[in-house]
C-alpha cells in the first residue's frame, strides 16, 4: 500500500521500456495476457517475448482486420438464442467469444462494463433484450464512456433491470437516476437526494413500450431543473453532460479500470492518478485511458504485479486458452455461475463485488473441482483439453521438463514437482496453485 | 489395430481334431447369468447387414464418405485384406462360416463375460487362430518382448490367454472367449460335470425361452430379480411414484418391470425390418389395484389405433382411465398432494368450480392418443427462426352434448389467461378466431403479424396458433390449427369406419422416420450452434456430428412399439423398418 502511496505519476504513467533492471521476461508477457486478454497460448506468449511489449500491447489494442467479420458471425450466432426467456444459451456464446475473439481486450473491457451497468436477466427475462444489451456495451467498450452512458440509458434491459419502464412526470423514477449518479457515474456520496430528485425530473417521458424504448413528450417535464449549481429545462442528455462536467466521474471510472486492469489490492494515491483522471476527463475515451494504463511502467512493475483475484471467467478461461482447446461453454457457464460468477445475473446493481469476495473456503473448493473436471479425460467437458497433445506440441521446442513447461505456460515460474507426479497431477497442482488464482 | 480386429473377429486354437457333438451354448453358460444374447441364427443378421442395399445406404454415411482420409480406416482395411488373402476367402464368406452355428453372449455376476461362437467350418477357425498367434508373438518379438501367448490345460481342454487377462479357448467348432480366466474355467467345469446346471436347466430361463417364438433369429434374456437391484434401475423404476406426467405415461410399463422376475426378446429379422417381441412374466397385475387405470379391463380393451395424418411425425395412444387415475392420486403420489390440490383448485378456475376428478375427467373415456407432426407455415407470413412441430391431444368424450361448451369454455379461459400474462410483460397477444373445416366449427387463436419485421424470420412464439375442435365425441387440442384441421379429418374418418381399440395392449406409439427427418434438416442451423456450445465443438465438427444425426433417421423408416398383456405375460414389441433405398 505503501508503494502506491509514494509512486512518482511521471514515473507510474510513463510508457514501459525493457531494461536491464526491468527486462521484458515471460513473467510480464503473461501478466499482460492476464490482465488485457484471458490468458495466453505457448505461441502467443513467445510471440509476445519476440515482439517486446510495444507491438505486443498494439496488437492487443488494435482490432485486428478480422474482427467486424468475427463479431458479425458472432452477433449471428446470438441471435440463435431468439426470443427466450433464458439467458443461458447467450452466456453460452459469449463465453465461447470470449475465447475465441481475435480481441481479448475488447471482451475483457465488455465483461468490465456488464459489472458496472449491472442488469440481471433474472429481472429482465429476455435473451433478446440482454443480447441487444451486451451488443450496445461492446460498441463502446473501447469507445466513448460518454456515448455509452447516454445509450446505456435508453437500453430496454437497463431500464426494465432497474424497474424504470416508466417515467411520468406525476411520480419521476428516482432508481434510474440515483443509479445512473451513484453507480454509473459520480459514485457514493457525491450527490444529495436533491440532484437526484432533480435528475430524475430529466429523465422523465422515457418509457419501454413493447420490448423498445420511447419517449413519449407529454410525460416529459420540460421545467427547470437545478442541477449542480446549473439551472435549465435540462434532458436525460443535458444531465449525463452535467454529471460527465463533474470530476467526480472521472475519478470513479478511472479508479474502477484501475482495479479491474492493475491492482485491486492497495486503493492509488490522488497524485496517482490525477494525470489519468485530467486526460480521461477531456472527452472520455476508454481506449486511451486503457492505452495509458496497460503500456505504463506501473502496470508492468512489481506493485501491479498478482494484485488482482482472477475472477471466475478469468479463472476458467485462463486454463482453456493455455491448453487450447474449445470445451463446452453450455456446461462452463453453469459451473461459473456455481462459481459465484452467472454471467447475466450480476448479484446486485452494483455487479459482482470481486476481490476478495471471490475467495472462500468453498468457492476455492469449488474452483479446484472445476480445474479437475475440466482436465480430466471424460465426464461434462469430454476430455477436450488435451494437456498431453500440448506438450507434444511445444514440450521439445521449450527443451525442458513437462511439469516445468506447464508452470512457464500457466505462472511464469519456476517450480519443483513432486517426484513421481503424473503431468495431470503436476498440471493440476498448477492450476489449483494461489499463483494461477491470481491474475 | 489389426490385432485388435483379428483378435475381435476370434480366437481359434487347435487342430480341427474329431469331431464333437457339442451341447447347446446356453448349458455351458452359469446359471447365475444376468444376461444372456443368443444369435441361433446369425446369418439372417449378417445377410440383412451385408446386403447390397445396406451397402448402399452405407455410402451415404458422411463419416464413411471420409474414411479414404482416416488412417486408421485404412490400417483397417489393410488387416481386411491381409485375413482375406491368408483365409483364401472373402471377409463375407468368413463371418458367415465363422460365425454361423451361433454367438451367445452372457453376463454374469463379478463382471464376468462370456462370448460363445460355434464356427460353420472348424478349419477355417483354427487356421485364423494360428494367424492370430502368430501375430501376437511377431509384434512381441519385434517390440522385444517376451512372448505374451500362455496356455495351459485345464480339464482335457486347452486354454489361452494373449495377455494374461482374457482366456479362450477352442472345443471343436465352438470358440469360447472370456474377460477373465475363472469364467473360462466356469465354462470348461459346466461341460466337464454333469452335476453342474447350466443357464439351459434354469427355470427362469426355460420360461424365458418357451415365451420366444421358435422363429426367432435371436434372443436376449434378463434376469429381472437380480438386475433391478441395480441402484440406478431401481431408482428408475420409483420414478413413477414421483412425478405424476410419468406415472401416467409408463403406468403399465412400470408395474410390469417391478413386478417381473425375467424378460424375454425375441429378435425377428425379415427383409428390411428388424422385430424385437419382449416379455415380461409379470401378469399379476391387479386390475383394482392404484395402477388399474391403465389395464384394459375386458378382452376387446385396448389402445385405440393411432391417427395418422399428413407430415405425422410420432403418435401416441393410451388407454388411460383419467377418472381413475386422478382418484388414486392419493396412492399413487403421496408426496405430491399439495402439488396436486393447487393444480386441481387451479383448474377448478378454468372448468367453472366443476370438480375435476368427479365433473371433468369423468367426462373423459379412457383413452388418450397424441400426435406430433410437421407444420405448414403460411409463405406470405414466414418461417419461424426454430421450427417447432405441431402437437395435438386427442380424448373421447362420454357426453359431447353437454361437455362441448365446458372444454371450449375453459380453453378460453386458458388463452384469455395467456394474454393477460404477456401483456403485463408487453408482449403481444393471441387473437381468437372461430373458422370451419370441413362442417366443423372449431376455435383457434393466433399471433398477428403486422409489426414483425418482414425481413428476418419469425419469432418462435409464430409456431404456436393454439385450437380447440370437438368434432363428433372427439375433444382436439391442438399447438396448431393446421394440425387441428387435420385431426378433425382423422378423426372424422375413424367415426366413420367404427374403429376397434388394440386387443389388451395399453400402450401404442408410432414414429415416422421420414418426417423425423425432415424436422430435423429443418432446425439443421439451430441444431449445429446448439452443438457448437453443448460439446465444444467447432462448426464443421458440428455440423458433421449432425449430419450424420440425420443420415441415421433417414435410415429409419418406421418404429412401431405395442404394449400389453397377453396369455398372461406382459408383452411388447416393437418394429424397426429400415429405408435403405
Amino acid at each position: 500500500m505503501d508503494t502506491q502511496q509514494t509512486l512518482d505519476p511521471n514515473w507510474a504513467w510513463a510508457p514501459y521500456r525493457p531494461s536491464t533492471e526491468h527486462p521484458w521476461t515471460l513473467a510480464r508477457a503473461g501478466h499482460l495476457y492476464r490482465r488485457a486478454a484471458f490468458g495466453a497460448n505457448w505461441t502467443q506468449l513467445q510471440q509476445a517475448l519476440v515482439h517486446g511489449p510495444r507491438k505486443t500491447i498494439d496488437g492487443l489494442l488494435t482490432p485486428p482486420a478480422d474482427l467486424a467479420a468475427f463479431n458479425r458471425t458472432y452477433d449471428d450466432y446470438d441471435r440463435s438464442v431468439g426470443s427466450s426467456e433464458s439467458a443461458d444459451e447467450l452466456r453460452a456464446w459469449w463465453l465461447r467469444r470470449m475465447l475465441l475473439t481475435p480481441c481479448p481486450l475488447l471482451e475483457k473491457m465488455t465483461l468490465f462494463w456488464h459489472s458496472h451497468f449491472a442488469v440481471s436477466n433474472g429481472v429482465v427475462k429476455s435473451a433478446a433484450f440482454m443480447r441487444q444489451y451486451l451488443q450496445l456495451i461492446r460498441s463502446q467498450a473501447l469507445g466513448s464512456f460518454h456515448t455509452l452512458v447516454q445509450d446505456m440509458v435508453h437500453d430496454p434491459a437497463l431500464l426494465i433491470g432497474m424497474d424504470a419502464i416508466e417515467n411520468r412526470k406525476s411520480r419521476p423514477n428516482e432508481s434510474l437516476a440515483r443509479t445512473l449518479i451513484e453507480d454509473f457515474t459520480l459514485g457514493t456520496g457525491a450527490a444529495t437526494d436533491q440532484d437526484i430528485r432533480q435528475a430524475a425530473r430529466a429523465f422523465t417521458g422515457n418509457f419501454v413500450r413493447r420490448g423498445r424504448f420511447l419517449f413519449i413528450e407529454r410525460e416529459h417535464d420540460d421545467g427547470d431543473k437545478q442541477l449542480f449549481g446549473q439551472t435549465g429545462p435540462f434532458t436525460d442528455k443535458d444531465v449525463i453532460s452535467i454529471l460527465l462536467e463533474q470530476p467526480a466521474t472521472a475519478e470513479h471510472i478511472v479508479h474502477k479500470v484501475y482495479a479491474w486492469l492493475l491492482n485491486e489490492a492497495s486503493p492509488p494515491s490522488d497524485s496517482l492518478m490525477a494525470p489519468l483522471t485530467r486526460s480521461f476527463a477531456r472527452d472520455y475515451n476508454m481506449s486511451r485511458l486503457v492505452e495509458t494504463m496497460l503500456r505504463s511502467n506501473l502496470f508492468f512493475s512489481e506493485a501491479c504485479y498478482r494484485q488482482r483475484i482472477k475472477c471466475p471467467v478469468e479463472y476458467a478461461l485462463g486454463m482453456v486458452q493455455g491448453l487450447e482447446g474449445m470445451v463446452s461453454t453450455t456446461q462452463l457457464a453453469t459451473d461459473l455461475a456455481a462459481l459465484g460468477q452467472n454471467l447475466f445475473h450480476p448479484p446486485t446493481l452494483r455487479g459482482w463485488p470481486g476481490k476478495e469476495a471471490w475467495i472462500n473456503q468453498a468457492t476455492l473448493i469449488q474452483r479446484a473441482n472445476l480445474a479437475h473436471a475440466l482436465l480430466q479425460g471424460s465426464g461434462p467437458y469430454q476430455g477436450k483439453l488435451d494437456a498431453r497433445a500440448i506438450l507434444e506440441k511445444y514440450a521439445h521446442t521449450a527443451n525442458q521438463p513437462d511439469a516445468q513447461f506447464f508452470a512457464d505456460l500457466f505462472l511464469q515460474q519456476a517450480m519443483t514437482p513432486a517426484s513421481g507426479e503424473s503431468i495431470e497431477q503436476s498440471l493440476y497442482d498448477i492450476v489449483t496453485s494461489p499463483e494461477f488464482n491470481l491474475a | 489395430m489389426v490385432r485388435q480386429f483379428l483378435c475381435l473377429c476370434v480366437v481359434l486354437c487347435q487342430t480341427a481334431g474329431a469331431v464333437e457333438s457339442l451341447a447347446p451354448q446356453t448349458q455351458w453358460i452359469p446359471d447365475n447369468a444376468v444376461l444372456c444374447v443368443e444369435l441361433s441364427n446369425p446369418k439372417a443378421l449378417i445377410d440383412m447387414l451385408t446386403s447390397d442395399t445396406a451397402f448402399g445406404a452405407l455410402q451415404k454415411v458422411p463419416l464413411y464418405q471420409t474414411r479414404n482420409t482416416n488412417p486408421k480406416f485404412k490400417e483397417f482395411l489393410t488387416g481386411v485384406k491381409f485375413l482375406e488373402a491368408a483365409l483364401e476367402t472373402s471377409w463375407k464368406t468368413a463371418i458367415r462360416k465363422l460365425t454361423g452355428g451361433g454367438i451367445t453372449l452372457a453376463v454374469c455376476p463379478d463382471d464376468l463375460v462370456i462370448l460363445m461362437v460355434d464356427a460353420e467350418d472348424a478349419d477355417l477357425l483354427t487356421r485364423l487362430h494360428n494367424i492370430v498367434l502368430t501375430m501376437v508373438r511377431t509384434e512381441a518379438d519385434n517390440q522385444g518382448h517376451s512372448d505374451r501367448v500362455a496356455s495351459a490345460e485345464y480339464l482335457g481342454v486347452t486354454g489361452w490367454s494373449f495377455d494374461g487377462k482374457e482366456a479362450h479357448a477352442i472345443i471343436g467348432h465352438r470358440l469360447i472367449f472370456a474377460n477373465k480366466p475363472e469364467a473360462l474355467k466356469t465354462v470348461l467345469e459346466l461341460r466337464a460335470r454333469a452335476d453342474k446346471v447350466g443357464l439351459a436347466s434354469q427355470v427362469r430361463y426355460r420360461a424365458a425361452r418357451e415365451a420366444t417364438a421358435p422363429d426367432a433369429a435371436g434372443q436376449v434374456y434378463a434376469d429381472l430379480a437380480t438386475l433391478k437391484q441395480i441402484p440406478d434401475l431401481a431408482a428408475a423404476l420409483e420414478q413413477g411414484r414421483a412425478n405424476p406426467l410419468a406415472g401416467l405415461l409408463f403406468a403399465g410399463i412400470i408395474e410390469s418391470i417391478r413386478d417381473a422376475t425375467w424378460m424375454s426378446v425375441g429378435l425377428h429379422v425379415q427383409h428390411d425390418t428388424l422385430a424385437f417381441r419382449a416379455h415380461l412374466d409379470s401378469a399379476n397385475l391387479d386390475p383394482k389395484g392404484p395402477a388399474g387405470f391403465a389395464l384394459p379391463g375386458k378382452p376387446n380393451e385396448g389402445a385405440l389405433p393411432n391417427l395418422s395424418v399428413p407430415g405425422g411425425i410420432a403418435s401416441l395412444s393410451f388407454y388411460r382411465d383419467l377418472f381413475r387415475f386422478y382418484g388414486a392420486k392419493d396412492d399413487l403420489f403421496p408426496e405430491r398432494t399439495s402439488g396436486l390440490i393447487f393444480f386441481e383448485n387451479m383448474m377448478g378456475i378454468f372448468f367453472s368450480g366443476r370438480d375435476l376428478t368427479d365433473e371433468v375427467l369423468a367426462e373423459t373415456l379412457p383413452e388418450i392418443r397424441f400426435v406430433v407432426a410437421q407444420q405448414q407455415y403460411d409463405p406470405a407470413l414466414g418461417t419461424p427462426q426454430v421450427q417447432i412441430p405441431a402437437f395435438g391431444l386427442i380424448l373421447r368424450l362420454r357426453d359431447e352434448q353437454t361437455f362441448d361448451i365446458v372444454a371450449e369454455e375453459a380453453w378460453q379461459k386458458a388463452v384469455g389467461l395467456v394474454n393477460f400474462t404477456r401483456g403485463q410483460q408487453g408482449m403481444p397477444g393471441l387473437i381468437i378466431d372461430r373458422p370451419v373445416h370441413n362442417d366443423t366449427k372449431f376455435t383457434m387463436a393466433y399471433f398477428s403479424t403486422a409489426t414483425v419485421d418482414k425481413d428476418t424470420n419469425l419469432p418462435t412464439r409464430f409456431n404456436i396458433r393454439p385450437a380447440i375442435a370437438l368434432p363428433h365425441n372427439y375433444l382436439i387440442l391442438s399447438s396448431t390449427d393446421g394440425l387441428a384441421r387435420d385431426l378433425i379429418d382423422a378423426v372424422t374418418r375413424e367415426a366413420q369406419q367404427a374403429v376397434q381399440p388394440a386387443n389388451q395392449d395399453h400402450t401404442l406409439a408410432e414414429l415416422n422416420g421420414q418426417a423425423l427427418t425432415a424436422i430435423l434438416r429443418a432446425n439443421v442451423r439451430a441444431m449445429v450452434t446448439q452443438n457448437m456450445v453443448e460439446k465444444g465443438n467447432t462448426e464443421e465438427e458440428a455440423k458433421n456430428s449432425i449430419d450424420l444425426l440425420i443420415t441415421l433417421a433417414q435410415f429409419v423408416d418406421s418404429v412401431k412399439l405395442s404394449i400389453g398383456t397377453h396369455q398372461s405375460l406382459t408383452r411388447a414389441e416393437l418394429a424397426l423398418k429400415f429405408n435403405l433405398d
